[in-house]
């Protein structure tokens, strides 16, 4: 009987259950954009800190920077109403702005904000570093003139433009230093608080952070701009690629940017859906270990130049995320060569091995990042080596390993990427013709030249020169010049493919400005019905 | 069969202590000795050597590693399983919000696959080498051979994408994420005591088909072993007697085989759960499901120790509590330990 009775319960709790059960939906809301990404490797949200490209996206939305730099690679006000140059550095005007903490936006956050940069130390700061600021002169050079003036002084590594597409990067956005400075602890700046928490000015608050589950972004009510049409964006964890793929065709997500090659282009030709690939100005990389035999012989490492099939792998490996090319400037940037003669040529390239004294070939170890498309890149430069007779035995690991291995000088080959510290030829060339001191001493572990073990002594003093020269005429000669100096000493950080980042959108979502530093804002961004 | 005496049940407790102890031991080793250095991660690639260095300092990474095992011992008799890397967060808090994920998708697995298991493959036995033993075997060959990555993507292409019958990856759709307060961290659990029937609904719909495929290769196992079990036991003595008195296939099978074979049932019904309680890792990241499977994922590829380190006590501490259990589950289930107790 009891049990009757339990039955009979369980079985109205479960009807009444059932009869609620709603009619599945499956769409986004209109007012909110769902973007489908990988959050794998946002390990901080500290904008001096967090480097990442899908990192960048978060900050993009919550922090501002003074200037930045739009989908066409011009630069333009963001906090900084407008700016004055002259010969020894930048005077900027601030707008009227507030923090999502209610205080408002003043130079000495400006201030803060780059000195913390310097004093953190980390990765981001390098590229403070390598245009003369240090967390030693940066206080000096760095000075708040009153509540909206901000001047900061050039140093003679650097030109008023490249400072200006600096500050344009996620590292330069503003923070909140009365917030921040709240939350220091142990001469940490703030940073244990700051990875995970966020203080900045931008059209959105961070709501939540979810690591490796989702981010929640809120319209901030105080922006100073137009209110973001999209009260919420949401960007949500998904690691597997067919998986974003099939969520996106359902329309649960608006945007996937974390997609492999093969899915980007089952969107080609389909209506519903834009493919929008941005240039990121950096490249896919064979790094060779020029210190080890017989990789220090020009000869050779023309050879290997000559024994990649760059067509096919772009085509079949790359698709959407890269084009060949072997000078370190991207194709269609102002001020870029022509490709070398650098292309599958394996006759061309057995010579050279003869000539240099390997009529035979010989074996090497590749080493690479365990994920597409650089394992894919990987196998097939295997196979193309192989017809010229270099046996190549790949050894893949996580990032962390590899990483840890390119810096130790490890490797005999490795595929690393490189990145544009600016959206112009000097700004490409940087990760290939840096490296003021090769000696192992140096310990310039930062720097991809010195990696490979590769000195490059004139490059170097011509980079420098470079960099610091106003006169643009002048400076364009010197960057062809670099990029002929580049080629002609057969390089051991050999360009192989221009890189892009390429994302699916629904087509109704409009609005959507890529950056080249995935610094991409949101705040113009709005939802036509869908078709 | 052992006695269950406080005595024996401090002596399991002790072992349990130990074993726990050598496997941190093991783990913690093999962690420090693997290439794979977190100060990397955290101050990224183009850091100089100086912030590396700062950076492993900080997190005691510069210590002799006997040195830095007694530090995270120490802590960890206080309760304290240190910071993730990975999330910022102290461990203790990232795997209460995993763990739930994962214990919540392995449950419904392991009910879903016992339920059908077990009476397919005593069936499979009882009509041995028909058609359906074939068919069973079919099914049970395929669930095990293959892939769990390949039954989630056509999965989900099938009932998610074109015949809509489920909800996409993830726990819940987007615009209900995050509404419900977590008490249990079980969604389906939480979202009940909370009285909402939108968000239990659509957990039910998310939920579904992870742990349906999650069940069919547990559910392959399950199956195959109870087919040999039974199959054991048809042949003996006591069963060709029930027969012989006249007691029909049901009363045989149900009142004599079953609990005969209900001891060994229970040590596979263990072994499949503690299988995927571990995290079924390729069903997480197919299904975006936020479990311990993929935040061990995450954590090793960063070499996150304090992560890995906790995760690994966690499911060594589920395997040997299953075990546990199971050995508990022998007194209940065998006749012959309860004599011996009385």
């Amino acid at each position: 009987m009891t049990y009757l009775i339990t039955r009979s319960i369980s079985g109205a709790a479960l009807a009444l259950l059932v009869s609620t059960a709603p009619i599945a939906k499956a769409e986004t809301p209109a007012n909110q954009l769902v973007i489908g990404t990988s959050l794998a490797q946002v390990l901080s949200v500290d904008p001096q800190q967090g480097t990442e490209p899908k990192t960048q996206e978060i900050l993009a939305a919550v922090y501002d920077r003074l200037v930045y730099v739009d989908e066409k690679n011009q630069l333009k006000p963001q906090l900084a109403e407008s700016w004055t140059v002259d010969q020894t550095g930048i005077t900027f005007k601030l707008r009227d702005a507030k923090f999502s903490s209610g205080n408002p936006v003043t130079a000495k956050d400006v201030v803060f904000s780059l000195v913390r940069l310097l004093k953190l130390n980390q990765s981001a700061s390098s590229y403070f570093k390598n245009s003369g600021f240090s967390a030693d002169n940066i206080e000096t050079l760095v000075k708040a003139v009153d509540q909206k003036t901000l001047r900061i002084e050039l140093t003679k590594a650097t030109t008023s433009e490249d400072l200006l597409y600096r500050l344009a990067m996620g590292i330069s956005s503003v923070v909140d230093s009365v917030e921040v400075q709240k939350h220091f602890a142990n001469n940490d700046y703030g940073n244990e608080w700051l990875r995970t928490n966020a203080a900045g000015s931008g059209p959105y608050v961070l709501r939540r952070w979810t690591p490796n589950e989702t981010v929640i972004l809120e319209a901030n009510k105080d922006y100073w701009g137009s209110a973001p049409k999209m009260v919420r964006v949401i960007m949500r964890h998904v690691p597997e690629s067919q998986t974003a793929r099939l969520m996106l065709e359902k329309g649960d997500i608006d945007i996937a940017n974390a997609l492999t090659a093969p899915d980007v282009k089952s969107f080609v030709g389909n209506a519903k859906f834009a493919i929008d690939a941005t240039k990121v100005g950096g490249f896919y990389v064979l790094a060779m270990n020029a210190a080890r035999e017989p990789l220090s012989k020009p000869e050779v490492r023309e050879a290997l130049a000559y024994g990649i099939d760059y067509k096919n792998i772009a085509a079949t490996i790359l698709g959407p995320y890269g084009r060949p090319r072997n000078v370190p400037v991207p194709e269609d940037w102002a001020g870029a060569i022509a490709n070398p003669d650098w292309s599958f040529q394996p006759e061309k390239a057995k010579a050279l091995l003869a000539k240099a004294g390997y009529p035979n070939g010989f074996s090497l170890t590749l080493k690479t990042i365990a994920q597409p498309p650089r394992v894919d890149m990987a196998t097939a430069i295997q196979a193309n080596l192989a017809q010229i007779g270099v046996k190549v035995e790949i050894k893949q690991g996580n990032g962390a390993d590899i990483v840890a291995q390119h810096r130790a000088r490890d490797f005999d080959l490795l595929i690393p990427q490189s990145a544009a510290v600016m959206p112009n030829a000097l700004g490409a060339l940087n990760d290939f013709v840096t490296n003021p001191d090769n000696r192992a001493e140096a310990k310039n572990a930062g720097n991809f030249v010195w990696r490979s073990d590769w000195n490059i002594t004139e490059i170097n003093a011509l980079r420098d020169k470079a960099n610091a020269e106003a006169d643009t005429a002048k400076r364009a000669d010197m960057v062809k010049q670099l990029q002929e100096m580049f080629i002609a000493q057969k390089p051991a950080v050999l360009p192989m493919f221009e890189r892009f980042e390429p994302i699916v959108r629904n087509v109704n979502v409009v609005g959507y400005s890529p950056n080249l530093w995935a610094l991409n804002r949101l705040e113009n961004v709005t939802k036509t019905a869908k078709k | 069969m052992k006695e269950f005496t406080p005595i024996e049940v401090a002596r399991r407790v002790g072992q349990l202590a130990v074993s726990l102890f050598a496997l941190l031991i093991v783990t913690f080793v093999i962690g420090r000795v693997l290439p794979t250095d977190p100060v990397g991660a955290i101050v990224g690639e183009l850091a100089d050597p100086a912030a590396f260095a700062a950076m492993r300092q900080k997190l005691g990474l510069d210590l002799p590693i006997y040195q830095q095992f007694i530090i995270y011992v120490g802590s960890l008799l206080r309760g304290d399983l240190g910071t993730a890397i990975l999330t910022g967060n102290p461990v203790t808090k990232d795997l209460a919000k995993a763990f739930p994920a994962t214990f919540e998708l392995a449950t419904l697995a392991v009910i879903i696959s016992t339920i059908i298991g077990v009476p397919l493959g005593m069936l499979a036995a009882l009509f041995r080498d028909t058609w359906f033993d074939q068919i069973a075997r079919v099914v049970s060959l395929v669930g095990h051979s293959i892939p769990v990555f390949w039954f989630g993507v056509v999965g989900l292409v099938i009932f998610y994408a074109t015949l809509a019958w489920v909800g996409g990856p993830g726990r819940v759709d987007t615009y209900l994420d995050g509404l419900i307060e977590p008490r249990t961290g079980l969604l389906l659990v939480d979202s009940l005591l909370e009285g909402d029937t939108e968000t239990f609904w659509n957990a039910v719909s998310h939920i579904v088909l992870p742990a349906c495929i999650l069940a069919y290769s547990a559910m392959a196992y399950i199956a195959r072993m109870t087919r040999s079990f039974t199959l054991e036991q048809l042949n003996q003595d006591y069963v060709i007697a029930a027969r012989a008195k006249g007691a029909s296939s049901r009363r045989i099978v149900i009142g004599h085989l079953l609990p005969n074979i209900a001891v060994q049932l229970v040590t596979i019904l263990a072994i499949s759960y503690g299988g995927l309680l571990e995290g079924a890792v390729v069903t997480e990241i197919v299904f975006s499901w936020p479990g311990i499977g993929q935040y061990m994922t995450n954590a090793l590829m960063i070499g996150d120790m304090n992560a890995i380190l906790a995760g690994t006590l966690v499911i060594g501490t589920i395997f040997m509590v299953l075990n546990f259990i199971s050995d508990l589950a022998y007194l209940v289930l065998d006749p012959r330990t309860r004599e011996v107790t009385q």
